[in-house]
């Protein structure tokens, strides 16, 4: 797999690229800023590029807004995001028109190397990686609490854990289960909530989301 | 400490607590150009006297009384009129509004004398600050226009300027004519042979005298003459000296107080401050953020990539020393992790990032944190100042933080809109109530950064509910 950086932070910066070359990835390129990522992007296109939304010159969201750019120009290409703080806007505006390939992460999550490794893997394979922090906010935030209450807190597990992304077979992993009682409960969801049938996985993470924030 | 001098020109005693009101006595009188200047720096003395009657500044003098004395009059008899009525009136309603108009028309008034000094006697006098309006409504408006000092003491300056400025054009008028008449005395008495009759019966060939003293021969004319002469150069320095006097109360009744001068000093450097402080910590955050964090960031992935590194080998996994080594790994991991917890706490205290978007953005986040189910409203015309919207967020924090802790409330509502130039802020649960500011508190530190902006706060907070805390925060400061 082919991964591009972009963090204006050197330490940081580095560190990324010597893990992600340990476990396997290519690093095509290293950068500090926005505008060199479209560079590189342009000049060579990745399958993911990791991006930290906060870069200079102005330390808001460029790296955002870059990031949904390169999405729209370079359909192949995977983005995973990672800021500071949760801000559920920013989930918002990634998946707001596909969510395959897609990742959000708090730059915490950096900090446990193989749950980042795993979620960069995932969403350079197309799926979606979202930061359990930030589905955790969404779930509180959420105006659709009579739904929430109707689930057992076995389904809200599930709920969230497929609110990130994962597949089921993760799911059963992380929780110790079978993948046929992972099956079980996330069919249950689907019919207490009335969400819309979806078939992959990055599809019913739209889902979730949409329902959680309507 | 002495009083402040009443004497022009001398300065007061610059740390004297100055009673509101005093007048703003200039250190150094602005001496070029002003016809109240003896002498320009290095002319000699003789050569001022004997340009007197020529020099612009005399002329000023001369334009100066001839304009003030009849608009002083004009204006006193104005004053005295509607202070009549308004005085007769008043026991009716109409009279106080009346004599409130007459207080505000004072301070209006005002323009014109300053004008004149400006552009007469090169007296640069600043109009005094207007108060801004705290409360809208007939009444408020009534009480500040009769206790407007700045009014009062324009009406003092008419009362005062009339008779200086009538008196004054008057004594120069008739001084100035006596002394052309002396000085053409001869011309007259050789052209008009006039004579006199003396206590004796005798004719004199004379037109005027003194006492027993007849001007009646050509020495006695061409003295006289000569006084007139003299004189003119003398009439010049009464017309500046009642034209000073004016310019002074000018400047003393007409100009801004040095209280309000300190007040609008003090306002502006604070609001300096306040942007700064504002910025400082914007900085600071942003620091942090992008320095020190992201250092603790890669120093906890670097601990985690040698703890999974320990981890892997099986052919170690007995060593005593391999399993003490992960052991203080697992532990540096989790304090690295903490510190990472830790400080973007503390950044998130400093300055909220998200407010770098909007208010509205970052009350959204915040009541998506609260403890309490919170709904948000932000109808904002125009984007606040960085202090400002900095202000509200940590208003609607800290009382979102007390509803959840204190309040027993099912939901909170926040609403931001501007409204007459000011922000306002409520906070709005549907809790037990009964709250009170604790001195030392959240909240009366809430109290103290509102009125840096000079902000206002307040809660109504029956028991039993609900309670609502309101935050008014000027905008465009």
């Amino acid at each position: 797999m082919r991964v591009t950086i972009a963090e204006d932070s050197a330490v940081l910066r580095e560190g990324l690229a010597g893990l992600l070359a340990e476990r396997g990835f290519e690093v095509v390129a290293a950068v500090p800023d926005a505008v060199a990522l479209r560079a590189a992007v342009e000049a060579d296109v990745p399958d993911v590029a990791v991006v930290d939304i906060r870069m200079p010159p102005t330390h808001t969201d460029e790296g955002l807004r870059a990031a949904i750019e390169l999405r729209q120009r370079f359909p192949t290409l995977a983005v995973l995001v990672f800021s500071q703080y949760v801000e559920t806007r920013y989930a918002a505006e990634l998946l707001a028109e596909r969510s395959d390939g897609v990742g959000y992460l708090l730059k915490d999550r950096v900090a446990h190397v193989s749950e980042f490794v795993a979620a960069v893997e995932r969403v350079a394979a197309g799926g979606t990686a979202l930061d359990p922090e930030v589905v955790t906010q969404l779930m509180a935030a959420s105006r659709r609490t009579d739904g929430l209450d109707a689930l057992t807190p076995r389904e809200r597990e599930v709920l969230a854990l497929m609110a990130e992304g994962r597949s089921n077979t993760a799911i059963a992993t992380e929780l110790v289960v079978t993948p046929r009682a992972v099956e079980k409960h996330v069919g249950n969801i689907f019919t207490k909530l009335d969400l819309p049938e979806s078939g992959t996985d990055h599809r019913r993470v739209l889902a979730v989301l949409r329902y959680l924030r309507s | 400490m002495a009083a402040p001098s009443a004497f022009p020109g001398a300065p007061g005693p610059p740390d004297a607590p100055v009673p509101t009101g005093a007048p703003v006595l200039p250190a150094r009188s602005p001496a070029t150009g002003s016809a109240s200047a003896p002498a320009a720096p290095g002319r000699p003395l003789t050569a001022t006297l004997f340009r007197a009657p020529v020099d612009r500044r005399t002329w000023s003098a001369y334009l100066y009384l001839a304009v003030a004395a009849p608009i002083g009059l004009a204006a006193f008899v104005t004053l005295a009129v509607a202070s009549f009525f308004g005085a007769l009136l008043a026991v009716t309603l109409v009279g106080i509004p009346l004599l409130a108009l007459v207080v505000l028309g004072a301070r209006e008034y005002g323009v014109l004398p300053r004008a004149l000094a400006r552009e007469l006697l090169g007296e640069h006098v600043e109009a005094p600050r207007r108060r801004s309006a705290r409360k809208v409504g007939f009444f408020p408006w009534l009480q500040a226009s009769l206790g407007d000092l700045d009014g009062w003491r324009a009406i003092a300056f008419v009362v005062v300027s009339f008779p200086v400025t009538v008196v004054g054009a008057w004594v120069v008028t008739v001084a100035t004519g006596m002394a052309l008449a002396l000085l053409t005395y001869p011309a007259y008495w050789y052209l008009f042979d006039p004579t006199q009759t003396d206590e004796n019966g005798v004719a004199r060939d004379s037109a005027m005298q003194f006492g027993e003293f007849y001007i009646d021969t050509w020495p006695r004319a061409l003295l006289v003459s000569a006084a007139g002469l003299a004189a003119m150069f003398v009439v010049p320095w009464f017309a500046r000296g009642f034209a000073m006097l004016d310019g002074l109360l000018v400047r003393w009744l007409l100009g801004p107080t040095r209280i309000s001068e300190r007040v609008e000093d003090l306002e502006a450097t604070r609001a300096h401050a306040v942007d700064d402080s504002a910025a400082t910590l914007r900085r600071i955050e942003r620091d942090l953020h992008d320095g020190t964090q992201a250092r603790l960031v890669a120093l906890a992935m670097q601990l985690d990539m040698a703890k999974e590194r320990l981890t892997a080998g099986d052919a170690t996994a007995d060593d005593p020393d391999v399993a003490r080594a992960r052991e203080l790994l697992d532990e540096a991991h989790r304090n690295a992790t903490g510190a990472i917890t830790e400080l973007r706490d503390v950044t998130r205290s400093i300055h909220p990032p998200a407010l770098d978007r909007g208010l509205d953005e970052a009350l959204a986040t915040l009541a998506s944190r609260s403890g309490v189910p919170a709904r948000v409203e932000t109808r904002l015309a125009v984007r606040p100042s960085p202090a400002i919207e900095t202000i509200a967020y940590y208003c609607v924090a800290e009382l979102l933080t007390n509803v959840a802790k204190h309040s027993g409330a099912s939901g909170a509502s926040v609403t931001v809109a501007d409204r007459d130039g000011a922000l306002v802020l409520r906070v709005h649960d549907d809790g037990r109530g009964g709250a009170t500011v604790v001195p030392g508190g959240g909240l009366a530190g809430l109290q103290d950064r509102v009125r840096t902006v000079d902000g206002r706060l307040t809660r109504a907070s029956p028991p039993g509910g609900p309670t609502v805390a309101t935050v008014e925060l000027p905008l465009g400061a």
